[in-house]
């Protein structure tokens, strides 16, 4: 099914500084969730570790498969996407006060992580064949984002899954920013969004949830009640400032195993890290993250078609975001939106996910030539 | 092979940046603007870390370190107090206190009605605390109750299902053997701290260190130490007291009190070689476990904080310094047929009238015409002196709180009576153990030791922190002048002393009688009804193991130091030396008298 030739063109990089990613990751959550008094220490690591050998099997097989497929198919892809999000609401597991989980039996896992993907599938799909000549225009517009964002998106939040839709939000505009749209109607749009912000400020400020209203309060103001809200953001900060240059070393760190960083190994990962590795470590992991996501960019510029442009594009956006935005967050940069960190946050359907964007990346780089043959 | 790799390397480029093949340059063009977007997003959290590691590191890590680190007050374990046999005398049990937590507390009222009875407060004064500190997260309600009460309150607990109430295990200071040695003991107050006697004096080697220890703790405040975290516990005192001993002299001392119905009564026994105190007892005493149920009296050493006249038993101090003067010989003889003598224009009389007494028979019969005329021959400078020595007018240094000097006046400040008076033990304000001291001296040869209760501190590890060796304070007299008074004292509890009640069978006795009247420094007059009868001596007469003293404060019937305090002695002596095992010198005694000294 692979080619001989198709193999040589095949990126370790793509491959290997992930892989190296999630490893780190591993270790990180298994110093964060070490118990202290003399309990045994929690399995997070261990599933988490099988979640990689999982992923780069499902790696390999998106790789096998030429990427025109995954186009051809975007469409029924990105609706089944939409009824699995619907299955959600209607017969998801609850958890930590939301239905986001689909349960197996013999596993459970998250429909909207793996939306993402479809939806950019579908995205890239429309945009790679709409905005060729012209820009988008108005009508245009609506209608793409009716269709292609409101719909997933509502569900998600309906959940409640705020992080999500969020990062849907940015690659949605992101991408229709990148296939190009009239100078007129984001002007338009600008205006429009500073006239209505009053309204849709109020409407939006009280559709949200109490939880996510004291995020926002939270992230203005860490210091107005550091035992609440602001405790998340507090101690995440004292994690990370408190690892210093240097780091406290590997297995030294007290913010996660003592309980003072709550979400630890999930969300949180990041501070845990720091707190051990310093700012050195940081920087290190900086810079693979940076390799991986300019890997992307690199990608989308050299991809045969138009399609594997903007789908390279989607899951780099995508990426970037989940990547910035956890960052952010943990650096008291961001209101706290309960997004992970990709690849080293502790979550199978997210490592999975991200290692599917990653080989979209790999098939479309190793298929560049494939004109020549 | 590598010509063939750059060739590819070079055709795969061009392939990528051909630009024919790509129509979507608009599109690229963008996505460079986003590349650089994020390429100053890396810039704005690398600065941000930057930021938080770097320059707030320090704020950061201390903030991190200050919260999972908590300071915890150790209270340390009070040090054992031992007798000289590693007899428990003082101790450390555990005890619960009671708090409240008033603001939990719903039905003060009702709760306050069935508690109060159980911890012996009134339920209305109950009642008051809980609601005036009714904000207040902790109120202690009842400190280190004993355990049936314990049990009691915790059961009404249970029953009930008060909320706000709850038990802390606190170290209680416990003395198992109740009134014995209470006033050398002393006793703690509610927080171990000494508050008299020996507690009092070593509080700062028994107490320990009141240790702060840095215990790591998660957010929930577990503690995440594992190992066993304790505060230095206080030092351990061995005691030179023998507890079979003090038992001994308590029981005695205890049977006269009833017998004579007297007001206090003060027995002191010390090992007159070393200074070591054996045995000290004051009656009235007190339980130190209790010691706010005892009034003051009770619980003062008398043995070293009220001062007395000590009487006849004065005239072997007058006796030794007199022959190491050389101002009498034994043999020399006095007129004490008129049965009194005037001096400075005071009448000073004898109890029992003599004839012609010679000078060991003067201090037998404890003639104090006789004894006046020693005086006077001695002179008051020289007799002063002696007295100095032996110690009166002067703190023994006993390590004991609360130690008096005396009264002691100085020559200077005498009146015409005062070398008369001081001659039968009068004009003086000495303590039971300054007495004790001067006997003890004569008994060992002529040396003033000093007393002392605590012989060794020994680290809770079981090293030894300090050890006491005895202290000399001074040779006072020689040793043969020494003997010759031993000789003398002896006499005393032989046929025709002034004490044949201290007479054992099998040792020799030495001692001095005393019976002095007690003078009032307000009215500044002799009472006539109010007595101290003494008995100091030491035994066996020539090898002493022992000295002790046993002063009776106004005992009711009889005054005489031969007929109160003698006995007292003779029995005391007599369980002594069968406990100390002291070997019979001879079926009989026998008096022999040694020659002149010179």
């Amino acid at each position: 099914m692979i080619d001989r030739r198709l193999l040589n063109n095949f990126d370790w990089s793509i491959l290997i500084v992930p892989i190296i990613v999630s490893l780190i990751g591993v270790m990180t959550i298994y110093s964060a969730t070490r118990p202290v008094l003399d309990a045994e220490q929690e399995s997070f690591y261990l599933r988490q570790f099988y979640w990689i050998i999982l992923s780069l099997f499902v790696f390999f097989v998106v790789v096998s498969i030429d990427y025109k497929w995954f186009i051809r198919f975007a469409y029924p892809v990105f609706i089944s996407g939409i009824l699995l999000l619907v299955i959600v609401l209607v017969a998801g597991k609850k958890g930590m006060g939301a239905q986001r989980w689909i349960n197996l039996g013999f596993l459970s896992f998250q429909p909207a992580e793996f939306f993402k993907i479809f939806f950019i599938l579908a995205l890239s799909r429309y945009l790679s064949g709409a905005g060729q000549a012209t820009m988008l225009g108005m009508s245009e517009l609506v209608k793409i984002t009716a269709a292609f964002f409101v719909i997933p998106a509502v569900l998600i939040l309906k959940q409640p899954d705020l992080g999500t839709t969020v990062i849907l939000l940015f690659i949605f505009t992101a991408m229709v920013l990148t296939a190009g749209i009239r100078k007129k109607i984001i002007l338009i749009m600008v205006i429009a969004m500073v006239v209505s912000l009053p309204f849709a400020g109020n409407i939006i400020w009280n559709g949200l949830k109490e939880y996510q209203k004291q995020r926002i309060i939270a992230f203005i103001d860490p210091q107005a009640d550091p035992r609440g809200i602001g405790y998340h953001i507090t101690q995440s900060k004292v994690s990370i400032g408190s690892g210093g240059f240097l780091g406290k070393g590997y297995m030294k760190g007290t913010q996660g195993p003592y309980r003072f960083l709550p979400e630890n190994h999930t969300d949180f990962i990041f501070s845990i890290f720091a707190e051990e590795r310093g700012f050195l470590g940081s920087a290190v992991l900086f810079m693979l993250y940076f390799f991986i996501i300019w890997r992307g960019f690199d990608t989308a510029k050299k991809a045969r078609d138009t399609e594997g442009c903007f789908l390279v594009l989607g899951v780099t956006y995508m990426f970037s975001f989940y990547f910035f935005i956890n960052i952010g967050m943990t650096l008291g940069m961001m209101p706290v939106v309960g997004v992970p960190l990709p690849l080293m946050s502790y979550g199978g359907t997210a490592l999975l996910s991200n290692f599917m964007a990653l080989s979209i990346i790999e098939n479309v780089r190793m298929r560049r030539f494939a004109l020549y043959y | 092979m590598a010509e063939r790799r750059r060739r590819k390397t070079e055709t795969r480029k061009l392939w990528d940046e051909d630009p024919v093949r790509i129509p979507f340059q608009r599109s690229r063009k963008r996505s460079g603007v986003l590349v650089t977007v994020i390429l100053f997003g890396f810039a704005v959290i690398s600065l941000r870390l930057v930021n938080l590691m770097v320059i707030d590191h320090k704020r950061l890590a201390e903030r991190a370190a200050e919260q999972y680190t908590v300071k915890e007050i150790l209270i340390p374990q009070r040090g054992i107090i031992w007798d000289r046999r590693m007899r428990e005398m003082a101790t450390s049990v555990e005890a619960d206190s009671l708090y409240a937590v008033p603001s939990k507390i719903k039905d003060k009222r009702n709760l306050s009605r069935e508690l109060a009875p159980l911890i012996n407060v009134s339920s209305k004064k109950l009642n008051m605390t809980l609601l005036k500190k009714k904000d207040r997260g902790f109120i202690w309600l009842a400190r280190k109750l004993d355990m049936n009460t314990a049990l009691k309150v915790s059961a009404l607990r249970e029953r009930s299902g008060y909320a706000g109430l709850g038990f802390l295990t606190e170290s209680k200071r416990y003395y198992p053997k109740g009134f014995t040695a209470s006033h050398i003991l002393g006793f703690t107050d509610i927080d171990n701290k000494g508050i008299a006697g020996i507690e009092l004096m070593y509080d700062e080697y028994l107490r320990g260190e009141a240790s702060s220890v840095y215990v790591n703790t998660d957010a929930r405040g577990n503690s995440l130490s594992g190992d066993v975290r304790e505060a230095a516990s206080g030092n351990n005192l061995l005691l030179t007291i023998d507890e079979r001993l003090q038992y001994i002299v308590e029981k005695e001392l205890s049977a006269a009190m009833k017998k004579w119905k007297a007001k206090a009564g003060v027995a002191i026994m010390m090992n007159p070689a070393t200074g070591e105190i054996l045995a000290m007892a004051d009656r009235p005493a007190y339980d130190p476990n209790f010691p706010g149920r005892s009034r003051p009296s009770q619980r003062r050493n008398r043995a070293i904080t009220d001062l007395y006249e000590p009487g006849s038993t004065m005239k072997a101090v007058l006796a030794a310094a007199a022959l190491e003067e050389g101002v009498v010989g034994l043999d020399e003889e006095f007129d004490v047929s008129q049965g009194y003598i005037v001096v400075g224009g005071k009448r000073i009389r004898d109890v029992h009238k003599h004839e012609i007494l010679t000078f060991p028979e003067v201090i037998q019969k404890s003639s104090n015409v006789g004894a006046v005329q020693i005086g006077l021959k001695l002179g008051k400078e020289r007799y002063y002196n002696y007295i100095r020595k032996f110690g009166f007018g002067k703190k023994t240094g006993i390590d004991l709180p609360g130690e008096v000097r005396g009264i002691l006046r100085k020559t200077e400040d005498w009146s015409g009576t005062s070398l008369a008076a001081l001659s039968i033990g009068q004009e003086i304000g000495v303590t039971p153990l300054q007495l004790l001291a001067a006997y003890a001296a004569i008994a060992n040869g002529g040396v003033l030791m000093k007393p002392y209760v605590v012989s060794d501190i020994i680290s809770p590890a079981g090293k030894p922190v300090r050890s006491v060796s005895p202290t000399v304070r001074r040779r006072v007299i020689s040793e043969e002048t020494a003997a010759v008074v031993r000789d003398i004292l002896k006499t005393v509890v032989e046929e025709g002393g002034t004490a044949t009640r201290a007479y054992i069978k099998g040792n020799l006795v030495a001692g001095k009688t005393g019976t002095a009247q007690i003078f009032d420094p307000r009215t500044g007059r002799y009472s006539r009804k109010r007595y101290v009868s003494s008995f100091a001596g030491f035994v066996p007469a020539d090898n002493p193991r022992i000295a002790l003293i046993v002063v009776i404060y106004e005992p009711k019937g009889s005054v005489y130091g031969g007929v109160v305090a003698a006995p007292v002695f003779k029995n005391i002596v007599e369980h002594t030396l069968a406990y100390l095992d002291v070997p019979m010198e001879r079926e009989e005694n026998q008096i022999v008298l040694a020659g002149t000294p010179r």
